[in-house]
């Protein structure tokens, strides 16, 4: 009931914006052509903001198309894309005035994978998924089925900070009840860090063993905004082209170094990833070291210098051996 | 040759038969995704799942990365050694009806118009055991590009699902032989042939999305020059590599040398048409604008492939649409597309 008012809310806002000129297009989200999938609508057009959309399947992180945009952009930010924003502010790729933000309090986003493997069915034989405030309500052939939100939700949306856009043009409705369970949210990282070093090599040789080499996480973190990445390099070259797991995962060390301090745990690289590399182990282990080493987190000040570009002469320096 | 049945408890038994004479790939999710992968003697669990895999097995043929050859320096001259080939005979068991459809499609190029060294010898040595789909996905779409879920037209030998059986039908003489090869096959009825054949037309219906593809070639033309048509459709897209990387039907590669002093080998390895650098040359970048390189991927596979070799390459196995990040959708481009030419 809350989204259907947001997504009133939402539309009568973009299509004052693009009336009165304000901007030139408007990037949110519309139903995708899969069930329960939303897709980014990208639009000039002030009769198409009638199919922006809000509800618990609005995945993607839309500062992704910031950059590549020109004139002025309304933009739908959840917690996550809004700290997005800004640290592509800080990191003058966008200018504060070009774009408008119309935030919207994110209470954490289904997770369909994780709905499948409770119900141990696939997404299309659902009937349908609701959230219902920390319930997960799922029908399958009629009868449903009610899970705890914390169940369900994106591993990243379960460690998130701050699911309300601190800055925003316009924010949508109240600040959210994310259902936050921070253990849950680093499963995956606590399970490594258990493991002895060996075994944890193993493990990623493995993993990267599959990489394909898509670039999907680099193409759809909006933190990977060069326009030319080291990967393309020939001269010299850092790594192979071609997908061995050695330069995969080198490729994967260098992409996470290259965004410390501009990750916002959005967990799109993990989303992405066609062949199920828990990226995110990296990307997340990044974020809080970033956080426990310099108290930096990415995205909450837009006047503040990005992490990568300036020091402190207290900022710690023992990991250097 | 009649046509015979298995019941779905003898698989492993049929493939064990098998695997004496082939070295065996199966649909497998042992590595966290579906992908097909060598038999491990015992397996069988791809009879309870009834979908596609994620890497198609155009992978077997046209791997992500493979060795072309290896050279030394040798005082003024190179000398060149080419990887061996043991001349193993494959066997896929389980493919579907869209992926086989995809491997003869990709004929056209390594085989008709140049004989592709790395990717023959496999396709010559490999018989296809195919798999009628019973539940197609929502991204589903091979009926409409001529393909049923479970049509054998692409393989040797062709497995329908009837219940606690399969029919077997022998489509080759490749096929009939395996047929041959083991004990385990049983007649089948005339029962289990009506049952099959309830299946095929019942299966057939449960694939809902739909595209029309008449004249699809002439409206991709007149469309070309539209330019903010195809700014629209590609606005979305992030330029990764998922959607060509993963289609059965696409056969792009780079290829790269790593030399080590006076060593080096010769790597071919998955290119995609999405990405920026693809068409970057010393001076010039014809695609440097998403749209153009969006356009491009969708005349590539339904309009210069049909004006060169007479076939879509598409086979609707949905891949592209089912992966994409961003859900961008290649049946509704082509319903945008056809929309906007009719409409003028």
């Amino acid at each position: 009931m809350k989204d259907r008012e947001t997504e009133q809310r939402l539309r009568r806002e973009a299509k004052a914006l693009l009336e009165q000129g304000k901007v030139d297009y408007i990037i949110g989200f519309e139903t995708g052509s899969l069930k329960f999938t939303t897709t980014p609508l990208i639009t000039k057009d002030k009769d198409s903001v009638d199919r922006l959309i809000i509800n618990p399947f609005i995945v993607n992180n839309l500062s992704e198309y910031l950059t590549e945009l020109k004139g002025r952009v309304g933009i739908v930010a959840k917690g996550c894309d809004n700290r997005s924003i800004v640290s592509l502010i800080q990191d003058n790729q966008v200018k504060r005035e070009d774009v408008v933000i119309l935030g919207v309090p994110c209470p954490g986003i289904i997770d369909l994978s994780k709905v499948e493997g409770l119900v141990g069915k696939d997404r299309d034989e659902l009937d349908d998924v609701t959230r219902d405030g920390d319930k997960v309500v799922v029908t399958v052939d009629g009868e449903k089925k009610e899970f705890p939100a914390s169940e369900v939700l994106f591993d990243n949306c379960l460690g998130c900070e701050f699911p309300t856009p601190q800055e925003y043009n316009i924010l949508l409705d109240e600040s959210s009840s994310l259902v936050a369970d921070k253990t849950a949210s680093r499963k995956g990282i606590e399970t490594l860090e258990g493991m002895p070093q060996e075994q944890r090599w193993d493990f990623w040789e493995k993993e990267f063993s599959r990489c394909i080499r898509c670039y999907a996480c680099r193409s759809i973190c909006p933190a990977c905004f060069c326009e030319r990445c080291f990967v393309e390099e020939s001269e010299p070259q850092w790594i192979a082209p071609v997908p061995r797991w050695q330069d995969n995962l080198i490729f994967q060390v260098i992409r996470n170094i290259h965004v410390a301090g501009r990750c916002t745990d959005c967990g799109e690289c993990e989303r992405a990833c066609p062949v199920n590399i828990p990226l995110r182990s990296l990307t997340k282990e990044m974020y809080d070291l970033v956080d426990d080493l310099y108290h930096f987190k990415a995205g909450m000040d837009k006047e503040a210098a990005p992490l990568m570009t300036h020091y402190e002469t207290t900022d710690p320096e023992d990991f250097i051996k | 040759m009649a046509n015979k049945k298995i019941n779905k408890k003898n698989i492993a038994k049929l493939l064990g038969d098998w695997s004496k004479e082939f070295e065996l790939f199966i649909p497998s999710k042992d590595e966290g995704i579906a992908k097909f992968a060598k038999w491990d003697g015992k397996d069988t669990s791809f009879l309870d799942w009834h979908r596609n895999t994620i890497v198609p097995p155009k992978a077997i043929f046209f791997p992500p990365v493979e060795e072309m050859f290896s050279f030394q320096k040798d005082k003024q001259s190179y000398h060149i050694e080419l990887p061996s080939s043991d001349g193993q005979k494959q066997l896929i068991f389980g493919i579907r009806p869209y992926d086989a459809n995809a491997l003869t499609i990709l004929d056209k190029t390594f085989k008709d118009t140049y004989e592709d060294p790395y990717y023959l010898p496999k396709r010559k040595n490999t018989v296809l055991v195919g798999l009628g789909c019973t539940k197609p996905y929502d991204s589903c779409f091979c009926t409409s590009l001529g393909g049923s879920p479970t049509d054998s037209a692409n393989v040797d030998l062709m497995l329908t699902d009837i219940g606690d059986e399969f029919l077997v039908e022998g489509v080759t003489d490749k096929g009939r032989e395996l047929m041959s090869m083991s004990s385990e096959l049983e007649e089948a009825t005339e029962a289990d042939e009506t049952r099959a054949k309830e299946t095929k037309e019942a299966t057939y219906q449960k694939v809902t999305r739909q595209l029309d593809t008449k004249d699809i070639e002439e409206k991709l033309l007149s469309s070309f020059e539209i330019q903010d048509l195809w700014e629209e459709i590609a606005a979305k897209c992030i330029s990764c590599g998922i959607c060509t990387l993963l289609c059965p039907t696409c056969y792009c590669f780079d290829i790269n040398d790593e030399l080590i002093k006076d060593r080096g080998t010769r790597f071919r390895s998955w290119d995609s048409c999405s990405f920026p650098v693809y068409t970057k040359m010393p001076m010039e970048n014809p695609r440097i604008e998403k749209w153009r390189r969006v356009r491009n991927k969708v005349c590539h596979k339904y309009e210069f492939y049909p004006m060169n070799f007479d076939v879509i390459a598409c086979t609707g196995c949905g891949r592209c649409v089912r992966q994409c990040p961003v859900n961008w959708d290649i049946t509704q481009t082509l319903e945008k597309m056809q929309a906007k030419v009719q409409s003028g």
